[in-house]
């Protein structure tokens, strides 16, 4: 009865109820269940980042946009399938994710989330002024992915092909935050120079972690591209790197089912949110403002208090994610001073 | 023996149960009319920069409802007016358009704000069949080609694009500049004034952008005026246009300015720009029929002040009457009997409708659904809006 | 000539981004707190100085005032109700605090104003009409932003430098618990700052609003661009976030004159992203130490 309460029973119940979602619901909510896999890769791969590796990015959103526009121009510009594309444009994602890693050696803080949002805008440039590549600001139709032999409707084939992927992807992350990839990267988070001094590469795990959130937010991309038939500049903005935030805030920090849960919760609430009609903002605004106030562990909290059988490693429990007392650079090349008294 | 009657009970009971369940949902009237309600869509930003184009016109809207209503609805049906927010945003856009279609099941769709929201939502809305009346995306993807049940009353990007250099031509220009702002709205209005360059065989001696919440333009200026334009099409909001005819006016630059339906509220650009003077020269197109005496606007001004007591009538709601009136123009012919066929045989014969407030009549034909296509060219003189030029595009 | 209203260009333009940085700095300096909602309160203090001024009809000045006084009464509301539970939690639950804080800011001033314009004018201290300076022309209000960002530049620096509450202020942001156990009162310290905060935010919505015009999406592009300004002159310097402004005024109108007028949104980013990768800790900003 323990375990039907923990951790890994209640993913398994929640991806069970929306695997049979595209036969009872209507096309409205079946299009809302299949936002709510895309986020929820977009929310495990933000919380590999910035919850167990403790590195502070702002450029989610825009990894989320190279992967949808990976994904997309790979079929419209280079006609390439769909199925050659998804992988495509993650692996698109990656290698820029990699790149911004760079600055991420010298920065930490405040200032590497400044560094990625310059990044961010950076990337919402190109894909408004490139035109000639991103079809600038009116964007471009992606045609539906058609499933050749399978007799599966495209609307439905996504959404499966959704599923899996989310699926496949939380059970990587969870694996993989429980091996030694894990335990660097929240050694990393928690400590930068004790980790070192314990023989974790910096570089090394930092790129790691870059690269993942790349593959992730890019894997997103590309099914959301395919979910819209649509990429335009508009669906990659700060709006969008705040909502991936909040998810991972209100499903908690440093939790592989916080990042599902609070992917799910939000896509749903914000959806269900529409009663509000012109005052949703306030809404909106006001319930995460309550729930970030009272909930400051996110929901994953709820779930460890009273739920017997919730246990999850590597997981935030009352550790904070200040920053180092002094929002410094990290120059590994000098040692670093120490203070008198 | 007794288990399998109970199994096979159970089965029927299952499959009745399921049947009615399933006939219940498909009723003998169209989707969204009842005995006494027709529900229309409403698909727009509600939040977001975009709702000026949303909410703002769908308030012009409901104002026409509600005086419809008030005096006994059409054909003995109330209309029901069901907002949905899109946010300016594709994703958001087309579970809105779901949302409307599949769950809140309205008759017919009487919205579309932000241009690409629209786009994005436009395969759902040719999928469901479902009427849709355009009442401010101005993308011409929408309606070029013609889609069976899909029509727009505003004016689209490439009807004033054209419109904008015709007019400069008209005045006697001879170097044209444009200055342009780079979002969905102003590329596909943009790309349209280069088409309409090329045909006319003119290269434009500068082609500046600004952000859409620049606060100053002094940079592009001086960048057109050193080009030697005296025309400048401004395919700008009234925000950077405030700043470009500021900065303008501050470098003693006056050439013929001619702006789009987005500065059409010139005596409200005139004070944010705060100089009547920077505004000499400068015209825009216009949504609303300026006449001497304008008791139409009056009479639309308290109609929108007794529901929305907080709104001055603007561009926007004057969109959101002038397309409903359609609407309920439209929805009169059809009658009782009334259905989305119906209703788009009708849109598609619609001639010479006079909506009260929009310039030029509205026509729309089974091969051209861009139903309206008479820019009226405003500027201001001594203060008051006159009307210079009514042109019909023709492409 | 061209080059001489590029930099007066850069200048006024500077000055706008600078006002606001300082807002940001002061607050991040005593709290360490990064108020992403204060290009929002910006906007609600100019809104509220519109709705004294031009709806009610009280003389500019009075209007004036209010929305300042206004200013600094929502600052120390919003930092007693939403933020001082969160302090002692991460500095991620903040941000998402004042996140949320944005959007009810935008959705309080769309349902009031929201219907009454698109960008809403204000009219300016002095007559709109340009006047001369030198072989340029420029709008007399642009000069009040940028004497008003020199003032307050000066008189902060004065005022943490002298009076009492500005040395708590610093003793505070520097060390808690040791400014605790000489008996500063560190949790008034946050309200006030806070407060203050705000309060420069109104002195700002005033002067930029005519050149701005008001709406309810103004907030977060001017956000951003004196959030980059304030880190890229060192997020702990006032000074920094002036001369930081500035910079970006600059670099933006620059690149807008000389290369072309597509640049100029990104051009300023792009030279943030260049500095803080050779002075990490930005222009003016103190060098980190790394604790152990």
């Amino acid at each position: 009865m323990k375990r039907l309460l923990g951790c890994r029973a209640f993913m398994i119940i929640l991806f069970s109820a929306l695997a049979i979602l595209p036969v009872v619901a209507n096309p409205y909510l079946l299009f809302v269940g299949n936002l709510v896999f895309v986020y929820i890769i977009l929310a495990l791969g933000l919380n590999l980042l910035i919850g167990f590796a403790g590195q502070l990015a702002f450029a989610n959103a825009a990894m989320f946009g190279i992967g949808a526009y990976g994904t997309g121009l790979l079929q419209v510009q280079l006609g390439l399938p769909f199925w050659l594309a998804l992988p495509g444009g993650a692996i698109l994602a990656m290698l820029i994710g990699t790149v911004i890693a760079l600055p991420a050696l010298r920065l930490s803080g405040i200032y590497l989330a400044l560094a990625t949002l310059g990044f961010a805008q950076f990337t919402q440039w190109v894909f408004l002024n490139w035109e000639a590549v991103t079809f600038g600001a009116g964007g471009f139709r992606v045609p539906p992915v058609d499933f050749g032999p399978l007799p599966i409707r495209s609307d439905h084939g996504i959404y499966y092909l959704s599923w899996i992927v989310a699926a496949g992807l939380s059970i990587f992350a969870w694996n993989a935050m429980q091996s030694r990839i894990g335990r660097a990267f929240v050694g990393m988070r928690d400590g930068e120079i004790s980790a070192e001094s314990l023989g974790v590469n910096l570089l090394h795990y930092k790129i790691m972690a870059f690269a993942l959130s790349g593959v992730y937010a890019g894997l997103a991309g590309g099914l959301y591209s395919a979910l819209l038939n649509f990429v335009a500049p508009e669906g990659f903005d700060l709006f969008q790197m705040i909502i991936h935030k909040a998810m991972v805030m209100v499903g908690g920090i440093g939790s592989i089912a916080g990042s599902v849960i609070g992917a799910t919760l939000l896509v749903v609430v914000l959806e269900a949110l529409r009663a509000f009609k012109s005052t949703q903002e306030i809404a909106f605004g006001t319930l995460l403002l309550l729930f970030v106030v009272f909930f400051p562990q996110g929901l994953v909290s709820l779930c460890r208090r009273y739920l017997p059988g919730w246990h999850e490693p590597m997981h935030m429990s009352g550790a904070e994610l200040k920053p180092p007392k002094a929002i410094g650079p990290v120059r590994s090349d000098r040692p670093p001073e120490i203070e008198p008294g | 023996m007794h288990r399998k009657i109970i199994k096979r009970g159970f089965r029927a009971a299952l499959i009745v149960g399921l049947m009615a369940l399933i006939s219940q949902s498909s009723s003998a009237d169209e989707i969204g009319v009842s005995n006494d309600t027709i529900r229309i869509g409403a698909l727009g930003a509600l939040t977001g920069p975009g709702y000026l184009y949303g909410k703002i016109v769908m308030d012009g809207a409901q104002t026409v409802y509600n005086e419809v209503n008030a005096a006994g609805g059409i054909a003995g049906r109330k209309i029901e007016y069901v907002r949905e927010d899109d946010r300016c945003d594709p994703a958001t856009a087309i579970a809105a358009a779901k949302k409307l279609i599949y769950d809140d099941k309205v008759f017919m769709i009487h919205g579309g704000g932000c241009t690409n929201a629209s786009v994005a939502a436009f395969p759902t809305i040719k999928e469901a069949k479902i009427p849709w009346v355009i009442f401010a995306s101005v993308g011409d993807v929408l309606t070029n080609p013609p889609e069976p049940y899909v029509f727009t009353v505003a004016l689209t990007a490439s009807i004033e694009s054209y419109a904008q250099l015709e007019f400069a031509l008209q005045k006697g220009a001879k170097k044209i500049a444009i200055i342009s702002q780079r979002d969905a709205w102003g590329r596909d209005r943009y790309d349209d004034i280069m088409e309409a360059l090329k045909k006319h065989g003119i290269k434009p001696v500068a082609d500046e952008e600004m952000p859409p919440d620049s606060n100053d333009a002094t940079p592009q200026v001086l960048r057109i005026k050193q080009a030697g334009a005296d025309a400048v099409l401004m395919v700008i909001y009234p925000k950077p246009a405030t700043a470009f005819l500021r900065d303008a006016y501050k470098v003693g630059y006056k050439p013929l300015m001619a702006g789009t339906t987005a500065l059409g509220d010139l005596p409200a650009l005139e004070k944010q720009v705060g100089i009547p003077a920077a505004l000499e020269n400068v015209y825009a197109i216009s949504h609303i029929r300026y006449t001497p005496g304008d008791a139409d606007s009056q009479k639309w001004q308290a109609l929108l002040s007794k529901y929305y007591p907080d709104e001055p009538l603007q561009i926007f709601q004057i969109l959101g009457i002038g397309s409903a009136k359609v609407v309920v123009h439209v929805l009169q012919e059809v009658g009782r009997d009334l259905t989305r066929e119906r209703f788009k045989a009708k849109m598609q014969e619609l001639t010479n409708f006079d909506t009260g407030i929009f310039p030029g009549p509205i026509t729309c034909t089974p091969d051209d659904h861009q139903c309206h296509k008479t820019p009226a060219w405003v500027t201001l003189m001594n203060g008051k809006v006159s009307t210079v030029a009514t042109t019909t595009v023709t492409r | 000539m061209l080059l001489n209203y590029a930099i007066m260009t850069g200048l006024t333009s500077g000055a706008l981004y600078a006002l606001i940085a300082v807002g940001i700095v002061l607050v991040y300096k005593s709290t360490k707190v990064i108020n992403l909602a204060h290009g929002d309160l910006v906007m609600v203090c100019g809104f509220l100085a519109y709705a004294f001024h031009v709806q009610l009809g009280l003389s500019y000045f009075l209007a004036f005032l209010l929305a300042v006084a206004c200013g600094f009464v929502i600052g120390l509301v919003v930092y007693q109700i939403a933020l001082r539970p969160l302090m002692k939690s991460s500095v991620a639950n903040v941000l998402i605090a004042t996140m949320a804080l944005s959007f009810i800011f935008k959705g309080v001033a769309r349902f009031f104003w929201g219907g009454i314009g698109d960008y809403i004018p204000f009219p300016p201290i002095a007559s709109p009409e340009p006047m001369n300076l030198g072989d340029v022309m420029v709008l007399p209000q642009q000069l009040f932003i940028l004497a008003g960002s020199i003032v307050l530049m000066l008189a902060f620096a004065v005022f943490f430098k002298s009076t009492p509450l500005g040395k708590w202020m610093r003793a505070t942001a520097d060390n808690v618990k040791a400014a605790k156990l000489v008996g500063i009162q560190t949790e008034r310290i946050y309200l006030l700052s806070f407060g203050i905060g705000a309060a420069i935010a109104g002195v700002a919505a005033v002067l930029m609003a005519p050149l701005t015009l008001l709406y309810p999406d103004m907030g977060f592009s001017l956000f951003l661009k004196a959030f980059a300004a304030a880190v890229l002159g060192g997020l702990d310097s006032i000074l920094g976030a002036v001369l930081g402004g500035v910079l970006v005024g600059l670099v933006e109108t620059l690149a807008a004159t000389y290369i072309h007028s597509s640049f100029q949104d990104v051009s300023s980013f792009v030279v943030i992203m260049f500095v803080l990768i050779f002075m990490p800790t930005g222009i003016l900003g103190s060098r980190g130490v790394r604790r152990v």
